[in-house]
């Protein structure tokens, strides 16, 4: 279980890259890396070169999030001016423009069938689920407020909703918010069904175990990454190690190895087995905003990847095995 | 049978006295001697064998009688014997004023000795017996230069007289004179070789003072075999076998001893011996029966003080410290000269230390070093008392010297270590270093408390592989490892629960149930907390809170522990478990000053500032205000409290401020290079104005601050650019800002990237200020402020690039664009005020919102006149562009003619030349010479090429130039362009002009709605916490000149203000003191 650096691209963006998700391969091409920024743009670079496919411009101030549908032929790319704008991956046609003023858009990502979109809502202290064929919102999923609200609870960003991910048979969604709380929900019910607690601080990145529906990990300011039983609703495990906040998080296909990007400016990859850090990459400058490891599949690509984006506006490509 | 045979008077007879039936009563005698006239020396004889039977009264009498004036009468012709009598008389009062103790009748001895020997020389004055008795008087009286001269007259006069001789020698042997000592002992027996053994003892003393062992072994040993019972040549070869240090010669030695000892049990040097080697093998009764008799037989100062020396280490080793200090002063009093006997100094030093009299300890032990200056031992006691009496200066300087005397006492480093960690860390480490591989090379274990120091000294330089080594070493295996290995400790909790997770010790009883012993010994406890801290700081957290709660479970009176752990759930910002964990912590003390101090800040952390503040004092008070932390934070507290209240008073503010600044001048005043005082004394400073002053401080805090990994102190960066940027040194605050986000903060605190974004702002670098409040915004998203902020960022830039003299299109395009995204940012900030309370007006939002529809309106116009005039732009663009094509294309046809023209006329002659050609070739075929055809063919054929590349070249050039050309068209065009764009302009910047009226228009507006809503005044007075509000007057007399969107600088400074709740200072401050108590606790359990 290691990590071996590949490529890296300096200035991939004018300005901070912020977001970053694989486009699973179709029968046409291989599988693409999919960037957004602060300089309000989304790249496109084919792997393992990192060469340029495209850049969607179209965003207004910076692009926080991107999702890939699971097909790999639409994205999705959303900015801080609250519009999600979704596209196709090959001709970069706009299909929609989602908007759920007042509610703000932070991460965002398919289903596993592809058929909705989740997207974390912020202030709204909501989920949106927006239908992948009509484009239309069709549920709003919202955090319940604590009961006893307490008392160092700022206003207003008690249960903000930062982060969002879906169970890997799609039966449940997790959502993070900036006081730490993770909310879990049966989706075909459309039910809240208990909070998570161990964190006080800002969950920025949740994935669900793509091997186990029941262990989720989440990624937090505290530095902590946790791994709860997202159905027995208890804390299974704490690994610590980063000096900063956890900014992002990804589970490798094989669902043995965490990866994690924090404002250590490290990229950290942990064996979910020991349940310990096994090794620290620090090619990056500043904070590693996001990292991804590549979806198996395609034209006979067995090779792991794993792609981190950071503020110094590199992209960094490592060989996963 | 001894007789003495007398004359009896006037007759033939004679009287003979058995010398061994002496007559009890000696005056029978006498009365005989007087009778019959006996010769005075016949008295002498008596007198003496009187003596040698033990009746000193009998032989005093006759010495007496045959003293008295009437003899004196009689005798006055017998002089030698008259002398002889009188100098017996003095021998014997010489005797016994030498053996008595009390120093009277010493004296009075003494006196009567001078006495006769004075009424001797008085007889004939140069008697050399009398001369030799008086030399052992004055050398009994320990007057050696008196002695010396005494005996001097008679060797004067005989130079083989041998007792003075002896004498001489004997005065010798006491200067120190072994030598000359010897010289005169062998004289004496080369004079008379069959002298006593004594003579030869002397000898032997003499060879073993020098060092000839063999010699003064071979001396006593002769004496011995002249008299088997000569108990001192029996002590002294005894001693010279114990001396061998050798298990045999230590035997032979003791049954000297004990020879000695049973011939005559009254020697106090063999006493003392036998006393010291009972000490040695334990029996301490026959020490104490020993040293006694020893005591009561001697009258020898030295041997006196031997024998207090034996008895008070006997007792010493009892561990009867009392008794053993009283002998040990005896033994002291008896040597009374620290160079004859330097134990009992030592004993007695040994005992006043364990017994906390340091002041005499340790002039005992200097005793010991005036005579051994290099004794590493006492060298180490006495560094040790100066480190007690708190001299570290001497303490230092008597280690260093130990050490360089003694390079592989590793004790001596140990201590000289321990003392250097507070003053120098780099030393101490060394020394420790040098102690361990010195213990590691004796093969001995190091102890963990020279491992701990090791590895917390790496720790604080920040070298944390070292010091985890070194703590793992430390430690050797135990359950710790166990446990943090082991995937049972990270237990599954129920999520709700998980938040106590820091008080949870379910895991150590699950283990004993499980049957392992969760074992942890005392010693290791201080070295399990210091690896537990090396892991927090390296940030597995995680782990250092199973080490901390292992050692709650089995130490519950640790208190650091549970500050630890209230230290960690705080960084988590789970505040409720951390004050829960303090109150743990308190629950051992709750008088422990770290303890209130985090319980006060974690108050503050959670807004209760009145609980806060009580829990200050407190803390204040368990220290009688020595804790300068309690202070400075009742300081921060009165400073924030100047600057937060919400119905502020200037007065109130002012006495805040007051009362800040004296607290930190106090804590100041006790610890002048407390960094923390300094910085807030100068935040005062600034908040009044004197900029100049608090920049000198934060500039010299920041360069202390900069040199220890514990000391994070981003405050006075912060404070720095905060000044930078009252004195409107923007590109320095942005600077500074910008260090400091990345030197402590990884770039995550928002509330410093706001003052960078105001930076910008002032600085007129608009685009800069967007993007750095969308970092904000995309750090900290819930922050609505910083939304509300960045379309005002957005606006304000629009305005400016409106106002702009000169734009292009573009630029009022993307002004334009950023008018829309400030719209978009205000309707929605408006529309999720009905969802939650962000902090600001609605109608302040619906303003702005109002605003900047107005402006982009406005902005349309402009927009339109801008694209009209492109528009404009580019067709005149268009018809030059035609022109110039016109033009070309006239050029080129012209161009065609021309080259058309040339060709013409190179074909004219090219034709002409291969016409004449021809014709040559003609002629030649005329000629028909030897030269072949073909070549000629072949140099027609070049120069043909020739040709031809030629005119390439040609029409190539002809291009080139046309190229150039065509550039200049177009720069021609460029200029027109530009110049008619600003004919045009002219109208711009009317239209704009009057625009700008309108927008003042709108101003108004919404400074009344603002005073409508009440916030204005705060406005006027409130500032971001950088102390410049003076400074900010003046600007916003900037502004109001200006006249331009005064109402979005305001809402910037209103909006920061509302998100001011987490100062800066009050944040970093507390965190970094925290650490500070901690590392002060690491550092007490070193000890």
């Amino acid at each position: 279980m290691k990590l071996a650096g590949l490529k890296s691209v300096e200035n991939a963006h004018e300005e901070s890259v912020w977001a970053v998700t694989w486009i699973p391969a179709t029968e046409t091409r291989g599988a693409l890396l999919l960037t957004g920024s602060l300089d309000e743009t989304v790249k496109l670079w084919r792997s393992d070169e990192l060469v340029l496919q495209g850049t969607n411009t179209g965003h207004c101030l910076g692009v926080v999030s991107v999702a890939a549908h699971p097909s790999g032929v639409i994205a999705a790319s959303a900015s801080l001016d609250s519009s999600i704008r979704v596209f196709d991956v090959d001709t970069n046609a706009t299909i929609a423009t989602l908007e759920a003023i007042p509610s703000e858009v932070w991460k965002m990502q398919f289903d596993p069938k592809g058929t909705i979109l989740a997207v974390a809502g912020g202030g709204s202290a909501s989920i949106k689920l927006w239908d992948t064929a009509t484009w239309q919102l069709i549920d709003t999923l919202s955090v319940p407020r604590p009961e006893s609200s307490k008392p160092s609870d700022k206003s207003g960003s008690g249960k903000f909703v930062l982060s969002v991910a879906w169970s890997p048979d799609g039966k449940r969604l997790a959502c993070g918010s900036m006081d730490g709380t993770i909310s879990v929900f049966d989706v075909a019910r459309a039910k809240f069904l208990h909070h998570l607690d161990g964190h006080y601080m800002p969950v920025r990145s949740l994935v669900y175990s793509p091997i186990d529906p029941r262990v989720l990990y989440s990624a937090s300011d505290d530095a902590h990454v946790h791994m709860y039983d997202a159905e027995g609703k208890s804390l299974i495990g704490a690994m610590s190690g980063h000096s900063s906040w956890v900014l992002s998080m990804d589970v490798s296909p094989d669902g043995g190895a965490l990866a994690t990007g924090s404002s250590d400016r490290t990229v950290r990859l942990w064996d979910l087995g020991m349940r310990a850090a096994v090794q620290t990459m620090s090619n990056h400058t500043d904070q590693v905003w996001g990292v991804a490891f590549r979806p198996p599949g395609g034209a006979g690509v067995r090779a792991g990847r794993l792609a981190s984006v950071s503020d110094d506006k590199s992209i960094s490509l490592y060989d996963y095995s | 049978m001894a007789c003495v045979y007398f004359h009896v008077q006037h007759s033939e007879e004679e009287v003979r006295v058995a010398l061994d039936q002496l007559p009890l009563d000696a005056n029978d005698i006498l009365d005989i001697l007087k009778a019959e006239q006996a010769s005075l020396d016949i008295w002498l004889v008596i007198a003496r064998e009187y003596f040698k039977q033990g009746k000193i009264q009998q032989f005093l009498l006759i010495l007496k009688e045959g003293s008295s004036s009437d003899i004196d009468e009689y005798y006055s012709d017998v002089r030698y014997d008259r002398i002889a009598i009188l100098n017996a008389l003095g021998a014997y009062y010489s005797y016994l004023g030498k053996i008595e103790t009390k120093q009277r009748e010493k004296e009075d001895h003494f006196i009567l000795a001078t006495q006769y020997y004075n009424k001797a020389s008085r007889i004939d004055m140069h008697e050399p017996s009398t001369w030799v008795g008086k030399g052992q008087l004055l050398l009994a009286k320990g007057d050696l230069e008196q002695a010396s001269a005494a005996f001097k007259i008679v060797l004067d006069g005989d130079r083989d007289n041998v007792p003075a001789i002896l004498g001489q020698a004997c005065v010798q042997f006491n200067r120190g004179r072994y030598s000359e000592s010897l010289e005169l002992y062998k004289r004496a027996l080369q004079v008379h070789p069959s002298c006593p053994g004594a003579v030869r003892l002397g000898i032997g003393h003499c060879r073993f003072k020098l060092g000839q062992l063999e010699k003064a072994r071979q001396a006593f040993q002769r004496v011995l075999q002249l008299d088997p019972e000569n108990v001192e040549a029996l002590v002294a070869l005894g001693m010279m076998d114990l001396q061998t240090n050798e298990a045999d010669g230590i035997r032979k030695g003791m049954e000297k001893m004990q020879m000695a000892f049973e011939i005559y049990p009254y020697c106090a040097m063999a006493l003392n011996h036998l006393a010291n080697h009972f000490f040695f093998t334990g029996q301490h009764f026959l020490v104490e029966q020993l040293t006694e008799t020893a005591l009561a037989v001697s009258d020898h100062g030295l041997m006196k003080s031997h024998s207090y020396y034996n008895l008070a280490r006997s007792y010493h080793s009892k561990g009867d410290y009392e008794k053993a200090g009283l002998y040990y002063m005896a033994s002291v009093k008896e040597s009374s000269r620290p160079h004859d006997f330097v134990l009992p100094y030592y004993g007695l030093g040994q005992v006043q230390l364990k017994l906390g009299d340091f002041k005499g300890s340790l002039s005992n032990f200097e005793k010991v070093l005036e005579v051994y200056p290099e004794n590493c031992e006492s060298l180490k006691v006495v560094g040790h008392i100066y480190v007690q009496l708190g001299q570290t200066e001497k303490a230092l300087e008597v280690l260093r010297k130990a050490t360089r005397i003694d390079p592989r006492d590793s004790q001596a480093f140990i201590e000289l270590g321990e003392l250097l960690i507070s003053s120098d860390a780099g030393g101490a480490l060394d020394a420790f270093k040098t102690a361990r591989g010195l213990l590691k090379k004796s093969g001995e274990e190091a102890p963990i408390e020279l491992l701990n120091n090791i590895g917390v000294l790496n720790f604080e330089r920040g070298e944390f592989e070292l010091a985890e080594q070194t703590f793992k070493a430390a430690l050797g295996d135990g359950v710790w490892f166990l446990i943090m290995n082991d995937k049972r400790s990270s237990s599954v909790v129920d999520s709700e629960e998980s938040s106590r997770r820091y008080c949870d010790m379910k895991l150590f009883q699950r283990l004993e149930d499980e049957g392992i012993s969760v074992d942890l010994h005392w010693d290791k406890v201080t070295t399990l907390f210091n690896y537990a801290r090396l892991l927090e700081q390296s940030h597995d957290a995680e782990k250092a809170s199973i080490l901390y709660r292992l050692i709650l479970f089995k130490y519950p009176e640790y208190q650091d522990a549970y500050l630890r752990l209230a230290a960690i759930a705080k960084d988590r910002n789970n505040i409720l478990l951390s004050i829960e964990l303090i109150g743990d912590a308190l629950k051992v003390n709750d008088k422990s000053p770290d303890a209130l101090s985090m319980l006060g800040a974690l108050e503050l952390k959670n807004d209760d500032w009145v609980k806060a503040k009580e829990t200050f004092r407190a803390a204040k008070e368990a220290t009688d205000g020595k804790d300068s932390y309690a202070s400075l934070s009742l300081g921060n507290w009165n400073y924030f409290a100047a600057l937060r209240s919400e119905k502020r008073g200037a007065k109130l503010e002012a006495t805040h401020l007051e009362k800040a600044k004296e607290l930190y001048t106090k804590v100041l005043v006790q610890h002048p290079s407390n960094l923390y005082a300094a910085n807030g004394a100068a935040v005062v400073l600034a908040e009044k104005g004197q900029f100049d002053v608090a920049k000198d401080i934060f500039t010299q805090v920041q360069e202390a601050a900069s040199g220890s990994i514990f000391v994070q102190m981003p405050d006075v960066w912060i404070n720095l650019a905060h000044v930078y940027f009252a004195q409107g040194q923007f590109a320095l605050a942005v600077k500074m800002y910008q260090n400091c986000l990345r030197k402590f903060y990884y770039n995550t605190d928002t509330q410093v990237l706001l003052y960078l974004a105001r930076t910008h702002y002032e600085a007129e670098q608009w685009q800069d200020c967007k993007k750095t409040l969308l970092r904000a915004i995309h750090l900290a998203p819930s922050n609505y402020t910083l939304r509300f902020d960045a379309g005002v960022a957005m606006q304000k830039f629009s305005t400016s690039t409106l106002q702009k003299a000169k734009r292009t299109a573009d630029e009022v395009r993307s002004t334009v664009a950023e008018l829309t995204n400030a719209v978009r940012v205000f309707t929605q900030l408006s529309k999720a005020s009905n969802h939650h309370i962000h902090g600001f007006d609605e109608k302040k939002i619906a303003t702005h919102v109002q605003y900047c529809q107005h402006l982009l309106e406005a902005a349309k116009v402009h927009c339109e006149a801008a694209e009209r005039e492109e528009q404009q732009n580019r067709q005149r663009l268009e018809v030059a562009r035609q022109v110039t094509l016109a033009e070309e294309a006239r050029r080129k046809a012209e161009e065609q003619r021309k080259y058309q023209l040339e060709r013409r006329k190179q074909e004219d002659e090219i034709k002409q030349v291969r016409q004449q050609e021809e014709h040559f070739e003609r002629v030649k075929e005329q000629w028909k010479n030897s030269t072949p055809a073909s070549k000629r063919k072949d140099r027609s054929h070049g120069e043909d090429e020739e040709g031809g590349h030629s005119e390439n070249r040609r029409r190539k050039g002809g291009k080139r130039r046309k190229r150039e050309k065509k550039v200049q068209y177009e720069i021609d065009d460029a200029d027109n362009y530009e110049e008619e764009f600003e004919a045009d302009d002219a109208n711009t910047i009317n239209n704009h002009e009057e625009d700008t009226n309108q927008m003042n228009d709108g101003d108004e507006n919404t400074q009344d709605v603002l005073a409508a809503a009440g916030l204005e005044d705060s406005d006027l007075e409130d500032d971001m916490d950088e102390p410049s509000s003076t400074i900010n007057q003046r600007r916003r007399g900037h502004w109001y000149e200006s006249d331009e969107d005064e109402p979005s600088d305001k809402k910037l400074n209103s909006g920061t203000n509302t998100e001011n709740v987490p100062e800066p200072e009050s944040d970093g401050e507390f965190r970094d003191e925290m650490e500070a108590p901690d590392k002060d606790a690491d550092e007490e359990d070193e000890d």
